[in-house]
């Protein structure tokens, strides 16, 4: 491991061991000691990382960028949710026994899987992270809940198994499964066949298609800003970091290109899937589900090219779609908390009543479909550009064509849940309430930002 | 022992197919769970069995201890959710598991 | 050689058991007769420290969870309407896919057992593995202990709100 960043996931682990013999005197020392656990770990890697965009200078930078990224985005959508969800329920209706300590857990167990060196460690963090999940999703009080865990258990399960076979055909042929010594040893057919194995079994933990059965019921039926959570930055981090990390390894062979045919066939058949998906859905977070389906589609459709522009393309639309999707759920959440429902046929016209949710998903959704000067927009290009420089020219046509039926479809909904008039039953419903608003609105301020200045944080991802 | 290979890869698929075979058929949900079991035990073998042939058995036991104890905490979590939806449902068969469709 | 085939029968043999059981505590003790198999096959194969682990956690830990889950989860009209053909026509199954896949199987297995690599070193004493080699694996178990006692503390709650039937444990 690289033992620079190995700060930053024990810390959240002692304070999530120490929150049960805080939290006898009242709740309000608990949701305190989370946020500025978090918080004060998001100000020290955003200081390493703001210090040298601001100088311009990149020379003194000796740290591992992607992981440094990584854990940016970790903490920046761990400290959304905590916060969040403090001031998410009132009623008290909810179980908040181990809440806040499954969360820090997990960001804990995510940060040490970034700084990982070999798979199995990949592989113990990642269960960790899934074993986490399943009491999350449990955490309110419907019934849909209770189903939805059973659901996320029992069809990921499978991925477990393939990816320890994987594992066990690896180290058969190099006697030991590091990534040096993958990257250095000559590559033949049984490392194709294992890494095969262990892709597959980390595109099922991800989410993408044909393997996406599980994604739309779970999203649905689990607690909202735990269905954010899920969809920030645990499927990313499960399964989509771990092949990012394999196409670093297999860049510079040729071996690699009965696996690139694998990857971008898959890549295809999901954005194109969760584009036709999301038309025809009715209920709200489903139509997130699919889009998360889509857009994970683009990530692997970049790092499918084993180039290094395809895999910077990769990771910086990784940590933007950790934040549109978690400002589109958070205000899901927040709509779901005003109304009651989720359902689009029912909600018109909420615009004038919740003008800043209104406003901050309008900007995610843009950011989501590559609208300059939004940081979605750079991503995008640079996905499609490496894409026809691969040599892959009608994907790259596929995914600009796709791009705009996103659009299209979020559209749709914007106009469908925000515009229009308003109906009677839904008069007497309040903007959400501040504390509520304050990670969306911070965070749609960053996806601004990131995209205004990108000349700057361009230097910073070649390093990877 | 190198001449035990084929055959050990050959009683693992057998292995697997059975774990498998029992989470397809089976309508009870603590029947699939058992059938998860038999996949991981096979799983454990193919581990033992590359790590031999390789003349690696250190390194292996201790992948097989940190896995024993990553299944132990699986089916803890697993037989816990199956215990309260039984509290919620009355019932554990996974064909009435439709409320949420798709 | 006569000895592995003893122990693979016994293991395949378990596991067809536990799969065409009628009742589910049959089951899970058959899954307790597989982990014995298992724990002395690796015991065979010289991997002592995991034989005595996978011993006294899978057959002993185990064993009791089910035990405990299939008690809590009684329900006896459930069992009788299940449809029983599936499950007594799987030995035969079985032995036709052994059958017909030992013609062709095992040689491709001969093919993968020809790309390993033979480690010629010293033998690395366990201790040396777990602690130096592998230490990062510790911080790895340590957080999912953690994290699998807030699991099942959260998993449990007795909310005042829902109605829960089923009685207490």
């Amino acid at each position: 491991m690289v033992t620079d960043f190995l700060s930053y996931s024990l810390i959240p682990l002692f304070s999530a061991l120490a929150i049960p013999f805080i939290s006898r005197k009242s709740q309000r020392i608990t949701e305190i000691l989370a946020n500025v656990t978090l918080l004060s770990g998001l100000i020290n890697v955003g200081y390493i990382i703001g210090y040298h965009i601001v100088k311009m200078d990149f020379l003194s930078f000796t740290y591992d960028a992607f992981a440094l990224l990584m854990i940016f985005t970790i903490y920046l959508v761990g400290l959304s949710i905590v916060f969040f969800s403090t001031y998410y329920d009132i009623e008290k209706d909810v179980n908040l026994t181990s809440y806040y300590s499954l969360i820090l857990i997990s960001v804990s167990a995510m940060t040490s899987l970034v700084i990982a060196r070999d798979f199995f460690t990949l592989y113990i963090f990642m269960e960790a992270i899934s074993v986490c999940s399943f009491a999350l999703i449990t955490s309110s009080s419907n019934k849909n809940s209770i189903e939805a865990a059973i659901k996320y258990f029992f069809l990921t399960f499978p991925a477990s198994a393939l990816i320890i076979f994987g594992i066990s055909i690896l180290m058969l042929n190099y006697g030991g499964f590091d990534f040096d010594t993958i990257k250095l040893t000559n590559i033949n057919f049984l490392t194709v066949i294992s890494l095969s194995f262990i892709i597959i079994g980390f595109l099922i933990k991800g989410g993408i298609a044909p393997f996406h059965f599980w994604t739309p019921d779970v999203y649905e039926g689990s607690y909202s800003p735990i269905s954010a959570f899920l969809a920030g930055i645990v499927t990313k981090i499960g399964g989509i970091y771990a092949i990012i990390k394999i196409s670093q390894i297999l860049l510079n062979t040729d071996a690699g290109f009965r696996i690139s045919k694998l990857l971008l066939f898959t890549g295809m058949l999901s954005v194109l899937l969760g584009a036709f998906g999301a038309i025809v859905q009715k209920d709200f977070k489903r139509m997130l589900a699919y889009s998360s389906i889509s857009q994970m589609g683009y990530i692997i459709l970049a790092s499918a090219t084993f180039s290094p522009l395809g895999i910077f393309a990769a990771v910086f639309h990784l940590v933007n779609h950790a934040t549109f999707k978690t400002v589109l759920f958070l205000n899901s959440a927040c709509v779901e908390k005003e109304t009651g429902t989720t359902n689009m046929d029912e909600l018109k016209g909420l615009e004038h009543r919740m003008p800043y949710t209104s406003w901050t998903s309008i900007i995610s959704l843009f950011s989501t479909a590559g609208l300059p000067p939004l940081s979605g927009f750079w991503s995008k290009l640079l996905i499609i550009i490496a894409l026809w420089q691969a040599g892959n020219k009608y994907y790259a046509v596929i995914a600009l064509v796709s791009s705009i039926i996103t659009f299209a479809y979020f559209m749709i909904m914007q106009k469908k849940i925000f515009f229009g008039k308003l109906p009677e039953k839904l008069n007497n419903i309040k903007e959400a309430r501040t504390p509520l608003l304050i990670p969306v609105v911070v965070i749609s301020v960053l996806i601004i930002v990131i995209g205004v200045f990108f000349n700057r944080v361009y230097p910073l991802l070649e390093k990877i | 022992m190198n001449i035990n290979f084929p055959l050990d890869w050959f009683f693992i698929s057998i292995l697997f197919f059975t774990g498998a075979y029992c989470m397809i058929v089976s309508r009870n949900i603590i029947k699939l769970l058992i059938g998860f079991e038999i996949i991981s035990k096979s799983s454990l073998i193919a581990i033992i069995t590359a790590a031999q042939a390789t003349n690696n058995i250190n390194l292996a036991q201790n992948i097989i201890m940190v896995m024993i104890l990553i299944e132990v905490i699986v089916v803890g979590s697993g037989l816990a959710l199956i215990v309260k939806y039984y509290r919620l449902n009355q019932s554990v068969d996974i064909l009435k598991m439709i409320n949420l469709k798709g | 050689m006569v000895l592995y085939l003893l122990i693979y029968f016994i293991i395949i043999l378990s596991a067809t058991i536990s799969v065409i059981a009628k009742k589910l505590i049959n089951s899970a003790i058959m899954l307790a007769v597989l982990s014995i198999g298992v724990s002395i096959l690796l015991f065979i194969y010289g991997a002592v420290w995991a034989a005595v682990f996978e011993l006294s956690v899978c057959a002993g830990l185990i064993t009791v969870l089910f035990i405990s889950a299939v008690s809590l989860v009684k329900n006896d009209e459930e069992s009788l309407s299940e449809n029983r053909v599936k499950y007594i026509v799987f030995p035969f199954i079985l032995i036709a896919i052994i059958i017909i896949s030992s013609i062709f199987v095992p040689e491709y297995f001969l093919e993968l057992q020809k790309f390993s690599t033979y480690n010629t070193e010293k033998e690395k004493p366990i201790g040396e593995f777990i602690w130096i080699y592998r230490g990062v694996d510790i911080i790895g178990q340590l957080t999912l202990l953690a994290s699998s006692v807030f699991i099942i503390k959260h998993i449990f709650f007795k909310n005042k709100n829902i109605k829960e039937n089923g009685g207490d444990i």
